[in-house]
């Protein structure tokens, strides 16, 4: 008797089990004639205003307002060809795709922060080649130049962010901007001088979680292309230039004479957060004069800063050696194709253009890689752009451009470096030791 | 829970001694309150500082706005219910958690009464290696399991199916070990005689199982049942991983969470809003599991 009774609860049990695994098989089904339009084979390559339909897959870093930006720039993609963007944000991107490469589970496109990775998966055979899908020579007359150079046929550019811009606050520092290193540094510390008590003229601030030190990183960069030339950057940058050798040793050098005049010393430096770096420029009085930071810090200083328009201004990193004037550092986030599907495709020839890289731009908070995008909403970012376009020389970030292994270690000696500039040798040594190893495989 | 248990323990043993030392229930009080304190005061700290502005929050601490004047708002609050797809993400959260709890506590349960209370070859070797599996960090699992669970082997991830029956599956394997190992140390532990005396009055294994086992184990699978939702529920990297590429309208409420936050770290300030009202589920949890604890302490069972 009993043991019927409880066999019968089993039963039930096990019933209501199998009832709940069905209703879920079922419950997945709806999205597989969303997703499963990707494979129509009969679509034609979208033409503007053709409907297409079905879906796309895109997966990329951006997130919070950067993410409803780029909603917004689909959006209109969306509404004229009937096709569905499907996006996920993630700052955990390289784990997704690492994965996915291995397991062929990707998104059709994604969008990468930077080159360096991405041309590991072109060389793996995952990311297909963009050559036939866009009309290349349309895409080279429309990109900056710069960016052009870093290659088409992997990945494209949709955003660029120039690198090395001096903020200062304009009622603060009225001195105008430095042409020369040496002009940089006396008009620095005339200025902190002028404004009295603790001022001093470097804010620098490193911390970032696991990449913390990579704002130094900048530093360093933009120091040995304007102090070495682009063709040091280069073989920097390829692993055939030592990090012990007198160029780079100079650049680190020099990074250190800034962070011996950098407001709140060494453990504030490694300690404070890079999107809060800037804060001490708006202080009365005012902790630093001269902040160094990509074009995207100004997001940092009307959100967290309490600065608005106007309370902040640049000037261009200045020329160190005349032979290699109008040097440019820079960055961007690009775009690749895992699975070649009609509606990938009309995405990628969509993204590229003026027109559709205007909505970002008219948002805020980005630079458009097309020359064409400049409808820019402040003077500032308006500015920042013209620097991107009319670049003499540009280089890509290098720390970005160099192995993962590599770049973790740069980061790393950054803060050690900071923590203790007296360890300067051994460090670039450990450097050089993993350029070894890193560039290996 | 183990705070939340202890009070009523230090209570019992006050109780009991109250007479011999008038003291120490009251001092025992003192320092679980204290203990219990220090452990919340990040939790205080995120509190406070999801009503403020993020300009306030780089300046000061969050423990100057606790005195006025006052600087409160709910702008965070506002925006993260505001958030496209954040309604969509907490049912696709529970879809992924309620059956990704019930299934490995089930399958765990029949393993630790077989591993208890059922005679048969290999049995500790084979709980050994259960347990041995304990140390094998999920992130290995990924690429071999991709693999069998996507289009190159049964496909229940990928394009075109939902993907959610592959994440219950992990997470039935990845809840697996633990929750086997903790249910068997349970159960062995349940008097012999109780089970010697079912068999005698005709009871089968499943009998036993239904009617003993279970209904004396409640208190485990409560505990279990905590560990195992809040483990999915606030798990980031599975449902990316398994869901992200393919899927995006399936994620849960983590992933969308995190996103609040840009690529660069800024708009952090909606984080702290949306830690709190993410916390409100699990708590919700705990406490209508909290009352097994209590009678599983109670129940008497244990004197047959």
């Amino acid at each position: 008797m009993s043991f019927s009774l409880g066999f019968r609860r089993a039963a039930v049990l096990l019933a209501s089990a199998a009832i709940m695994v069905g209703a879920c098989g079922g419950g997945a089904s709806p999205s597989a004639s969303t997703g499963g339009g990707g494979g129509s084979p009969g679509a034609s390559p979208a033409g503007s205003g053709g409907q297409v339909g079905g879906s796309v897959t895109v997966i990329g870093t951006w997130g919070g307002s950067e993410q409803d930006s780029f909603l917004a720039m689909v959006k209109p993609f969306e509404d004229s060809t009937g096709i569905k963007v499907q996006y996920t944000g993630t700052r955990d991107l390289n784990a997704v795709l690492t994965t996915g490469v291995q397991s062929g589970i990707l998104p059709d496109l994604a969008g990468l922060p930077g080159p360096g990775q991405m041309s590991e998966w072109a060389k793996a055979g995952a990311l297909k080649p963009l050559d036939d899908v866009l009309d290349v020579a349309t895409y080279k007359s429309e990109t900056a130049p710069a960016l052009v150079d870093l290659g088409t046929v992997d990945g494209i550019f949709i955003k660029a962010a120039v690198k090395g811009l001096i903020w200062f606050d304009p009622k603060v520092y009225t001195a105008g901007p430095a042409t020369t290193w040496d002009d940089l540094e006396s008009k620095g510390a005339a200025a902190a001088t002028a404004a009295g008590g603790n001022t001093k003229p470097w804010c620098l601030a490193l911390e970032s979680g696991a990449a913390s030190g990579w704002p130094g990183t900048d530093w360093i960069e933009d120091l040995v292309l304007r102090q070495a030339g682009p063709d040091v950057y280069d073989k920097w940058v390829a692993g055939t230039q030592t990090w012990t050798s007198p160029e780079i040793k100079t650049a680190f050098e020099t990074f250190g004479k800034v962070v011996s005049e950098s407001y709140g010393g060494p453990k504030a430096i490694n300690s404070t957060n890079f999107g809060d770096g800037g804060n001490q420029l708006f202080k009365t009085p005012p902790g630093c004069i001269f902040h160094h930071q990509a074009s995207f810090i100004t997001d940092f200083f009307k959100k967290q800063g309490g600065a608005k328009d106007g309370d902040f201004d640049f000037f261009p990193f200045p020329d160190i050696n005349s032979q290699y004037a109008g040097a440019v550092e820079g960055a961007g986030d690009l775009f690749g194709m895992f699975n070649d599907t009609p509606q990938a495709r009309a995405l990628i020839k969509y993204l590229v253009t003026a027109d559709a890289q205007k909505i970002w731009v008219g948002r805020g908070g980005a630079l458009s890689a097309n020359k064409n995008a400049n409808n820019y909403p402040d003077d500032v970012s308006k500015r920042s752009a013209a620097i991107l376009t009319s670049a003499k020389i540009f280089r890509f970030d290098a720390s970005d451009l160099m192995p993962t292994a590599m770049n973790d270690a740069f980061w790393k000696a950054i803060v050690s470096y900071v923590q203790d500039s007296s360890k300067l040798d051994s460090i670039l040594t450990n450097l050089d030791t993993v350029q070894k190893s890193a560039y290996g495989g | 829970m183990t705070a939340m248990a202890a009070p009523r323990a230090a209570a019992t043993v006050g109780t009991a001694r109250r007479r011999s030392r008038p003291g120490r229930r009251f001092v025992l009080n003192a320092v679980v309150i204290f203990i219990m304190f220090l452990w919340l005061i990040p939790t205080f700290g995120m509190l406070f500082n999801s009503f403020r502005s993020p300009a306030d929050v780089a300046s000061t601490g969050w423990w100057t706005s606790i005195v006025p004047p006052w600087r409160f708002n709910l702008d965070n609050y506002v925006h993260v219910l505001n958030t496209n797809g954040m309604g969509t993400a907490f049912v696709n959260s529970l879809f992924i958690t309620i059956p990704s709890t019930i299934i490995p506590i089930a399958v765990a349960a029949f393993a630790a009464y077989a591993f208890s209370w059922m005679q048969f070859p290999g049995r500790d070797v084979l709980f050994v290696v259960v347990v041995a599996l304990l140390v094998i960090p999920l992130q290995t699992t990924f690429v071999p399991l991709l693999k069998l669970l996507g289009p190159q082997g049964i496909h229940l991830i990928g394009p075109g199916v939902g993907s959610f029956v592959a994440v219950w599956l992990a997470h039935t394997g990845y809840g697996l070990p633990f929750a086997i190992y903790l249910l068997r140390n349970y159960m062995g532990g349940l008097p012999r005689e109780v089970f010697e005396s079912a068999a005698i009055d005709g009871a089968g294994q499943a009998t036993s199982f239904f009617r003993l086992a279970i209904p004396m184990s409640v208190p485990a699978l409560a505990a279990l049942a905590i560990f195992q939702f809040l483990f999915v529920w606030n798990d980031l990297l599975v449902a990316l991983i398994y869901i992200g590429a393919a899927n995006a309208p399936n994620l849960p409420l983590t992933v969308t969470v995190a996103n609040l936050s840009n690529s660069l770290g800024g708009e952090w300030q909606y984080l702290m809003a949306a830690a709190f009202l993410t916390m409100l589920l699990p708590v919700v949890v705990f406490f209508s599991l909290q009352r097994y604890f209590v009678r599983g302490i109670t129940g008497g069972a244990v004197k047959g």
